[in-house]
Formats: structure tokens, C-alpha cells, sequence
């Protein structure tokens, strides 16, 4: 369309059609002064105060709201509109307590700011505070609302960004006031603490609670989110070298815009922690002594080297982290590879379901390495399997949650109704062991329809008549049968799939459960099958538990794989490396770190190094994996927290958290975050990749890198899957370079599937998942004063009919009992869940939920997975 | 006393006929207030799956209309109005006696929901200032012993 010609004071602009006249003074540079004006909401023209005058008829308007005209002549800032600006900014002053000495918005606050330009400082007025109640109840938020200038940003951020409906304009007039449903305190609602209205607030209405300071940070850094695999843009506000403050970037295109969740935003306070490690420890007679760092390093070294000689290089392993950066995990790796040739290397991602990326990633070729989230805002029908992003990964959820409110179909595959069934079009609550029959029979049901893409299938896929042929086997009427599934909702979600390209969402029900890898390739030629691959309204989005879980895995910091993503078994891929190094790499896979501990029961594993992770907490079987820790002769641990596997280390090396160094995550996009330092280690701590530097020197490396540059340029020179880091300036970020393939996708083959009998003695299946304030293992999580102070107690959830068969209700202590192991949880009774199943949440109770799996290697045979398992339920004594 | 009970399946069957879009919740929250006679609050959730809103914005709306109330009324609903018209015509007054009349300060209801007594901006009949109403009544012209007569018309259905 044509641009369209106008004047803003006097200046000839041409802006496109369809912008507002706000829009269009700032991009050419006029500044019109807003309070409810945000690039991300939809225009609302609440404030006022962007008002305009058109010169020719003399008309004022609000510019946030009135779409450019061609032949407009529009003044910003004659007498008259300023004049209406002040008297607006003066009756917000008169209605606003005056308590900016102590209010925590400080210098951010927009009202004063705006008031300040203006040269408003006595309103002249009389003044009609509105006061009403300060309300704090819970830890995060603090409302008070007597400083609310009804803007509506946080309700329009709340409906339209982050989708949860917990507040909405109350009452009229001059009572108006943003309320919850029954005007409840926040923690009675169904707001979940993300504290994007916190951020969003130009007025100090809505503050974060903060414990140890209260004011205008210093300064504020960009940086990225430490926690699940979305990754989102931050800034961190500083005072006094500490963390103080999160807010979301806003940055344009970054993964959140103005979102984040209550991790996010509330959840760093572990950074401020008395657990921190502060200084380096070496194992004396009993306790942990407090050591030089060229003490400790020393003895890293002269142990490790001497295990290397006494027992070879297979007997030492290393474990790095899934939350480290690229450039520590590049390190690593290259230490265990070069230093001690052996493979046995792992991160904690393995057991948060790479065996199911993986399988993506070699029957794709490497193709479906980028899955931008913005993209679901174009996904034709959205299919959400095995996951509840709500909890696990939030700002995903938003995307998903938005797209469901303008109208794409969301069908939810999951044994729990989770909060995302009010935005579904259809839940199909299966139970966990039958998504593999379900998908097929999805897609049997699909090619019955002739409704597969013929196209893409011809052009890009081999196989598909014995995929078509095998899928006859499967039959939708016998999964009712077995599932308790109704034919029509079946036949319903194949309606909805049917000719669309499909979104799917596939969360750590598919990858960490026993059969995750068979029900990825059900998923992938399902996919191919619709064509949803390689475009924008169609694709494959994995959820990742931790922030650098895809990274680790890119660094080679995993058994069976060289940086890149190159098998260790691709000769020339191998060989490349070889040279690179100067080193001589064995073909063959290193041990897991299932294999690890399993052979340092057997005494064959000497010594582990353990990079940001606490597998004491994290793993299954707890007491198991102290047993095998505590048989090692050197258990060498890098951390950044007094954990609980720090306490049996005999060397204890304090690391610096994402803040407190520069680097870089990929999330679960391919989105490569670069960052930099926002803040010093605390006290002795260095960043990890220096600690790794060091140490390689001690070892025998002749050269050392000092500096993060020179490990990123060599990470640059010869993994071409990162070369987009070299133009990447520390704070921004780049994705993941595309591999060039012409390889055909194959359809795999599929599998017969056949249930174990039902164990009588475990009547009921546990489910284990997440919940939004904890990640992962609770090890952070679990120590930040925020999320402690909310005081979540970590209920089993039971439904209404096991838990009248029991006679447990809410409130009541139950025991839990698996064939691995137990715990003790006060339980609560869920309308949602299906009779027979329980839910457990993880990271409560030192993460004891875990003590219900076995500890097994994800994706094997004899493993049982991480994601169910059958219990027993016993109500206790003396409960209510 | 009590409320009238609530009959919720009545009101279930109210929230069905509107099930759908979001623009059907004016009319959905009318029909509710003119059967029931009010909104029970324990059906704001019930109403906004029914439309596909945030409970919290339907109860927005509810609160933005004078004309739907959250709470249960009296069976006769007395409006006096306070309009310019009528206030220079004395209904200040008029208040006063309704108050006294009815033993009701602004904004009550009786405690056998006989009776609730609200005042209102403008009542739109000026030219009988001053004004008031009885549920869908008008009273205009009134005086002290006229407002007496007509409270006690109403008392006195009761009374039968």
C-alpha cells in the first residue's frame, strides 16, 4: 500500500497506512509523552496525555488511538495541548499519595518523570488521595493501589500477553480499581506471580517485594535467564555488586518481549544466598577445609593425572551442566577428550530427555535444529503432547495460550487436564503409555482422510507406502477400548489436523517417559505425513528442561558425540577434530552418567568431576547415588551452591553464576543468547570456563586461554553449526547455523506395542512433574527467599475416586510407595486427574520424588523412564 | 429473613441459552438479573466459560452497571432521584423521609428483602420532578404525604 503523506509540527513525514499517529512521531523522532501506551498491547487511549491537536479544525485526540490520515497537520505540543497535558498529569498528582521518598519505583516511576518534564511540582489542586489498603500478603507482589493511575497496563499485559485473567477493572468511577475475581488477595486467584504486570506498571501501584533493598537499582544489565529452556531476555538491576532487581528486556524479537514468569522474575534470589560457595575446599581427615585456589587446583590436578597413570583414562569421568555456558562446556569436553582421552562425558540434560532430541535430530538431518516460538503465532492447529508449558516452561505457554485466544485449534494430549484445558478445543486425557498407539491411530485416521500432504511427501520423503501400510495395524475403535477415549473425540482431533500443518509441543511426558524415543517418531511422521515440517505454521518444539540443555549437548559435552553434534562413529567428522586437537579421539561411546555411577559402584570408576550439577539431588534413587559417590577416590565438584553433593566432595571449587560471568545459552529455540558479566563472583568465585583454563594449564595444556573471546573464536573456527557467534556482540544473540542437507526424511517404522501386566501391588500410576516456582531438581529454586516465603508444601495429588477408595482427603499424610522407593506427602484431592493416577510434584522435599524411578539410562531398554512409575498409596496414621 | 432461594438450575438453563460469544454477556447478565434478581457471585465463573471470558472481566462488567448488582435486592426496589431537576425541587427531603420511612440508609435492603432504597442520578423525568421509582413505577410530583401513601401502599401489600 501507498504511504501516506502528513505533518507533524510542520515537518512533512510519509509513515505507513494503518500506524497511529503515536507511532508515527516516534519513529520520526517527535516524542509524545504516554502512560498507557505500550508497543506490545493492543492501543487503549486510557491516559490521555498523548494528545494532539489537528491544526486544520482544531480537534484534540489521543494519538495512541487515532490512525494516521493522509493530509494531516498535527501539532504535538501546541499551547493548547500542553495546557490539557498538565491539568491531566495535575488531577493524577492530586489523586496520587505524595509518598515518593519512599516509594521503591523510585526515579522509574513515568508519572513523576512525566511530571518532572512538564515543570509540574505543587498540583495547585486540593488533594483527593484515594487510598486504599496496602496489600502484601504474598512474597512476590506488593499492590497499592492508592498509586494506580488506571492505565490498565497490567490487566491489558495480564489478557493479552501472558493470558492467565486474574485481574480486570472493579466497580466505577472513582472506586475503579484493577481486582481479582471477589476481590481476593493475589495468591486467591489465578494470577501465578510472573510479575509482568509488576515490570509493565509506570507507577510504583505494583512493586516487586523485595527483601534486601529497596530503591532504583544502580544500574541494569541485559542478560539471560538461568533457568528453563526458553531462555528469556532479562535485565538485572544492580546495587552494591548484588542482583536486586529482574525485569523482562522488552527487547524486539527477543523470546519473551515484556513476559517472564515467577522463576524469572522471582526466583533469583539464590544469586544473593549465605549457601553460595565462596571459596575452594579440599577434603582434610573429615571436614572441608577452606584452600588457595592454587592449593586446590594443585591438588585437581596432581589426582586426577595420577589416577589417569594408575588406571587409565576410563576410569575418570565428567560430568558437566546443562546450565553452564557453550564456551564452559566447549572447555569441558576438550579437557576430558584431550587432556585424559576418554568419552566419558555427559550433562544433565540426558536425563532430561536428549535421547528424544536426538531422535529428531538424526532422522531430520539436523533440520529441525530451529524452531523460533514466534512462529506459533502463525500455527494453522497446535498439538500439545505430554507437557504442561504452564509449569514447566511459562512463557511458552503464553504463545500458546495466546494463540489459542484468536482462535487456533489446541488439542491438549495428556493424562492431566492441565491449565491449559480451558484454552483447548479438545483434551485428549490419555493415559501415559498409550500416546504412541494414540498418534498413530491419529494418523491412520488422517490418511483414511486423504488428508496427508502429498506434495511435500513426494519431494521430501521416502517410505511413506510402508508407513501408510503399517499403519492399518492400528486401530482407533481398539484404543477407545483400551484407553477409555470416545471414538468421536478421536475422530474430532483427526478433523481438526486434517489438511493443516501442525504445531507440536511435546514436553518431558514424551521425552523423559519410558517409551519417549518410539513416541518421537510416531510424532516426526506424523509430521512429515501433514507436511509440517520446514515451515512456519507448522513445526516440532521440544521443550527443554534447563537454560543450556541444547548447548551442552552442541559442545559435545555428552558420551556419544563431538562438538557439532558429530557422532563419535562419522569418521571424518572425528577426524576433523582429530586434527583440530592434535589428539587421537576413540571411536567408541564413553559412559553416561548412569554408566558412570553405575561403574563407580563396581570400583571401576577412580574419579568424577562434577560441573554444576548436583546429581545428589537431581538423579533417581538418592541414597544409591551417595553410595557410588562416596566410592570414588576423588570426587572433584564445581559448583556454585553448598549442595548436597558439594558436602560429600573431596574438592570443591567455587564456580560464578550466569551473572557473574559472560558466555553464552542456546534455548529451545537454536537461539544462541550471548551475555556478559553483570556482576563479580562473589568473594574467591571465578567463572567456571576460567577455573577450567586454569586447571588444563596445571594439567599439562600448553596454552592457556584467558579469555572468553579466544574460546568462543576457536568454538567459531571449527564448529560451523555456532559461526554465527563471530558477529555477535556479547549481549545480543544469533541462532544456529542451518546444515545444508539433501538427505530424503524417511518414515520410521513402527512398532508393535504390548503392556507389561499391570504389578497388583502398585495399583496406581504416579506421574512426576513440575511445578512453575521450582525447575528442574529445586536445588536453586529451593534455596531463593521468595519461593521459600510462599511456603509451597508440594501436595500429592489424588483423584476424587481413589481418594474416597482410600478414604484420603484433603490435608491428609500419605505414604507413597514404588518398587524403588518411598516418601511421606500430605496429599490433596484433584477433580482433574483420572482415576488411577497420582500426581507428585518434583523439587519438594530435597526432590525425594525422585526416589520413586530407578535410576536408568533414559531411552534404554531395561529403563522404566523418568516420568511414571507405579505406586502404592497408604494413608497415615494420625493424619486429620 | 432469607433471599428468595436461587434457582440454579433456572439459572443454569439461562447461562445455556447464551452459551457462545463474548457479546452475548450484556444480554445473558440481564436475563439473570431480571429472573433472579440478582447476580450470585458463585455463578460468575459458570457465566464466563459460558462466553468465553476471564471471570474476572465478567465481573468487571457486573460492577461497571448500576443496573446488575452482586447482591440480592428487596422484592420492591425504591429509586429516588437526585437529579439537578429534582434536587431543586426538593427531593433531598424526599430522601430524608424515604429514609426515615423505611428505616433504610442509601444503598440497603431490608433485613426481610422487603425493601431496598438507592438513589440514582437522573431518572429521566424531569418535567414530575421530583421523582422516584418504584421497581418499573414512576412516582413524580411528590410531596411528603404522597411519598408516605405511596410506601405505605406497598407496606400494605405486604401486610395482606
Amino acid at each position: 500500500m501507498d504511504e501516506i503523506s502528513m505533518a507533524i509540527n510542520g515537518i512533512r513525514v510519509s509513515c505507513p497506512p494503518g500506524i497511529t499517529i503515536l507511532e508515527a512521531a516516534e519513529q520520526n523522532g517527535i516524542k509524545i509523552p504516554k502512560l498507557c501506551y505500550h508497543p506490545d498491547l493492543k492501543p487503549f487511549g486510557a491516559c490521555r496525555l498523548c494528545l494532539i491537536e489537528e491544526e486544520k479544525n482544531g480537534r484534540v485526540m489521543a494519538s495512541c488511538v487515532t490512525p494516521v490520515a493522509a493530509k494531516m497537520e498535527v501539532l504535538t505540543d501546541s499551547p493548547r495541548v500542553i495546557r490539557h497535558r498538565k491539568n491531566i498529569v495535575r488531577l493524577m498528582m492530586a489523586e496520587h499519595p505524595e509518598s515518593c521518598v519512599v516509594c521503591s519505583k523510585g526515579n522509574r516511576c513515568q508519572l513523576r518523570g512525566i511530571a518532572a518534564e512538564m515543570g509540574l511540582g505543587e498540583t495547585g489542586l486540593y488533594p483527593i488521595p484515594n487510598y486504599k489498603s496496602i496489600e502484601q500478603a504474598n512474597p512476590f507482589i506488593v499492590r497499592d493501589l492508592s498509586k494506580c493511575i488506571l492505565c490498565g497496563k497490567c490487566i491489558r499485559a495480564d489478557h493479552e500477553l501472558v493470558v492467565a485473567g486474574a485481574i480486570d477493572y472493579n466497580l466505577r468511577g472513582f472506586k475503579s480499581r484493577p481486582a481479582t475475581l471477589y476481590d481476593l488477595p493475589l495468591e486467591g486467584s489465578n494470577c501465578t506471580f510472573c510479575g509482568t504486570c509488576v515490570s509493565i506498571c509506570p507507577t510504583g501501584a505494583l512493586s516487586p517485594k523485595t527483601t534486601g533493598y529497596v530503591g532504583t537499582p544502580e544500574k541494569e544489565t541485559l542478560t539471560s535467564c538461568g533457568f528453563c529452556g526458553v531462555g528469556c531476555s532479562i535485565l538485572m538491576g544492580v546495587a552494591d555488586d548484588r542482583a536486586v532487581e529482574i525485569n523482562p528486556s522488552g527487547l524486539n524479537g527477543s523470546v519473551n518481549g515484556a513476559t517472564l514468569c515467577v522463576r524469572g522474575h522471582f526466583a533469583h534470589d539464590f544469586l544473593n544466598s549465605k549457601e553460595r560457595l565462596t571459596q575452594p575446599m579440599i577434603r582434610g581427615e573429615s571436614d572441608l577445609k577452606t584452600v588457595s585456589w592454587d592449593e586446590a587446583l594443585d591438588r585437581v590436578a596432581s589426582r586426577l593425572l595420577a589416577i589417569k597413570k594408575d588406571y587409565g583414562p576410563q576410569s575418570i569421568g565428567f560430568f558437566g551442566s546443562s546450565k553452564c555456558t557453550n564456551e564452559e562446556n566447549y572447555l569441558f569436553q576438550k579437557m576430558a577428550r584431550v587432556l585424559f582421552g576418554t568419552n566419558n562425558l555427559d550433562n544433565g540434560g540426558s536425563m532430561a530427555g536428549r535421547p528424544a532430541l536426538q531422535i529428531i535430530d538424526e532422522k531430520t538431518d539436523g533440520r529441525s535444529r530451529i524452531n523460533p516460538l514466534a512462529n506459533l503465532e502463525k500455527a494453522e492447529v497446535i498439538c500439545v503432547l505430554g507437557a504442561d508449558p504452564c509449569q514447566s516452561a511459562p512463557v511458552l505457554s503464553y504463545y500458546l495460550k495466546r494463540a489459542a485466544k484468536r482462535g487456533v485449534p489446541l488439542i491438549g494430549i495428556d493424562p492431566r487436564k492441565t491449565d491449559l484445558f480451558p484454552f483447548s478445543t479438545l483434551w485428549l486425557a490419555i493415559s501415559p503409555d498409550k500416546d504412541y498407539e494414540l498418534i498413530n491411530c491419529l494418523a491412520a485416521m488422517v490418511w483414511k482422510k486423504f488428508a496427508h500432504d502429498s506434495n511435500f511427501i513426494e519431494r521430501f520423503t521416502e517410505e511413506f507406502n510402508l508407513y501408510t501400510e503399517a499403519l492399518s495395524s492400528f486401530n482407533p475403535e481398539r484404543l477407545c477400548l483400551a484407553s477409555g477415549l470416545d471414538m468421536k473425540s478421536l475422530a474430532y482431533a483427526a478433523d481438526l489436523v486434517k489438511g493443516k500443518k501442525i504445531s507440536f509441543v511435546v514436553g518431558h511426558g514424551i521425552t523423559q517417559q519410558k517409551h519417549g524415543a518410539r513416541s518421537m517418531e510416531a510424532i516426526l511422521n506424523l509430521s512429515l505425513m501433514t507436511g509440517s515440517l520446514g515451515c512456519e505454521s507448522g513445526g516440532l518444539y521440544v521443550i527443554t528442561k534447563e537454560n543450556n540443555q541444547v548447548g551442552a549437548w552442541d559442545m559435545g559435552t555428552v558420551p556419544d558425540a563431538l562438538p557439532g553434534r558429530i557422532p563419535l562413529g562419522d569418521g571424518s567428522g572425528r577426524g576433523e577434530w582429530e586434527r583440530a586437537w592434535d589428539v587421537k579421539i576413540s571411536p567408541d561411546q564413553g559412559l553416561n552418567v548412569v554408566r558412570m555411577l553405575e561403574e563407580a559402584e563396581k570400583g571401576n570408576l577412580k574419579a568424577l568431576y562434577i560441573m554444576g550439577e548436583n546429581p545428589l539431588r537431581s538423579l533417581p534413587q538418592h541414597e544409591r547415588v551417595e553410595a557410588a559417590l562416596k566410592h570414588l577416590d576423588l570426587l572433584v565438584v564445581q559448583d556454585i551452591l553448598d549442595t548436597e553433593t558439594t558436602r560429600i566432595a573431596d574438592v570443591v571449587l567455587p564456580g560464578a553464576a550466569f551473572s557473574e560471568k559472560g558466555g553464552s545459552f542456546t534455548n529451545m529455540e537454536g537461539r544462541i543468547v550471548c551475555f556478559t558479566q553483570v556482576v563479580p563472583p562473589p568473594r574467591d568465585g571465578k567463572p567456571d570456563w576460567e577455573i577450567l583454563d586454569l586447571l588444563g594449564l596445571k594439567m599439562g595444556y600448553p596454552k592457556a586461554y584467558r579469555s572468553l573471546e579466544r574460546i568462543r573464536a576457536e568454538m567459531v573456527r571449527l564448529i560451523p553449526m555456532y559461526a554465527g557467534l563471530q558477529e555477535t556482540p556479547g549481549d545480543a544473540w544469533t541462532w544456529i547455523r542451518r546444515t545444508e542437507t539433501e538427505k530424503t526424511l524417511r518414515f520410521s517404522p513402527l512398532q508393535t506395542t504390548d503392556q507389561g501386566p499391570m504389578d497388583d501391588d502398585y495399583p496406581l500410576t504416579a506421574i512426576l512433574g513440575s511445578q512453575r516456582f521450582h525447575l528442574g531438581g529445586g536445588t536453586r529454586t529451593g534455596i531463593s527467599k521468595r519461593i521459600k516465603d510462599f511456603g509451597l508444601k508440594g501436595e500429592v495429588s489424588l483423584s476424587s475416586k481413589d481418594g474416597a477408595r482410600l478414604h484420603v482427603k484433603s490435608g491428609d499424610t500419605v505414604h507413597i510407595q514404588s518398587r524403588e522407593g518411598a516418601l511421606i506427602r500430605e496429599a490433596r484431592i484433584d477433580e482433574d486427574l483420572n482415576e488411577g493416577q497420582i500426581f507428585v510434584p518434583t523439587a519438594f522435599h530435597k526432590n525425594d520424588a525422585m526416589n520413586l524411578v530407578g535410576l536408568s539410562v533414559l531411552g534404554s531398554e531395561s529403563s522404566q523412564g523418568l516420568k511414571t512409575c507405579q505406586v502404592r498409596v497408604e494413608k497415615l496414621e494420625g493424619s486429620k | 429473613m432469607k433471599p428468595k432461594e436461587i434457582d440454579w438450575n433456572q439459572l443454569s438453563s439461562i447461562i445455556e441459552n447464551h452459551k457462545g460469544e463474548q457479546w452475548g454477556l450484556i444480554p445473558l447478565l440481564q436475563e439473570i438479573q431480571e429472573t433472579i434478581g440478582y447476580i450470585p457471585p458463585e455463578s460468575i465463573e459458570k457465566i464466563s466459560n459460558a462466553v468465553n471470558l476471564f471471570p474476572a472481566q465478567v465481573q468487571g462488567v457486573i460492577t461497571f452497571y448500576a443496573g446488575f448488582s452482586l447482591t440480592p435486592k428487596g422484592k420492591y426496589v425504591v429509586r429516588i432521584c437526585r437529579g439537578t431537576a429534582c434536587h431543586v425541587k426538593g427531593s433531598r427531603s424526599i430522601l430524608r423521609l424515604t429514609k426515615k420511612e423505611l428505616g433504610l440508609e442509601k444503598g440497603e435492603t431490608s433485613p426481610d428483602y422487603q425493601f431496598t432504597l438507592e438513589t440514582v442520578a437522573c431518572l429521566g423525568a424531569c418535567f414530575l420532578a421530583p421523582a422516584m421509582m418504584v421497581n418499573r413505577t414512576y412516582y413524580g410530583k411528590l410531596s411528603p404525604p404522597k411519598v408516605s401513601s405511596v410506601l405505605a401502599q406497598f407496606k400494605k401489600q405486604e401486610g395482606q
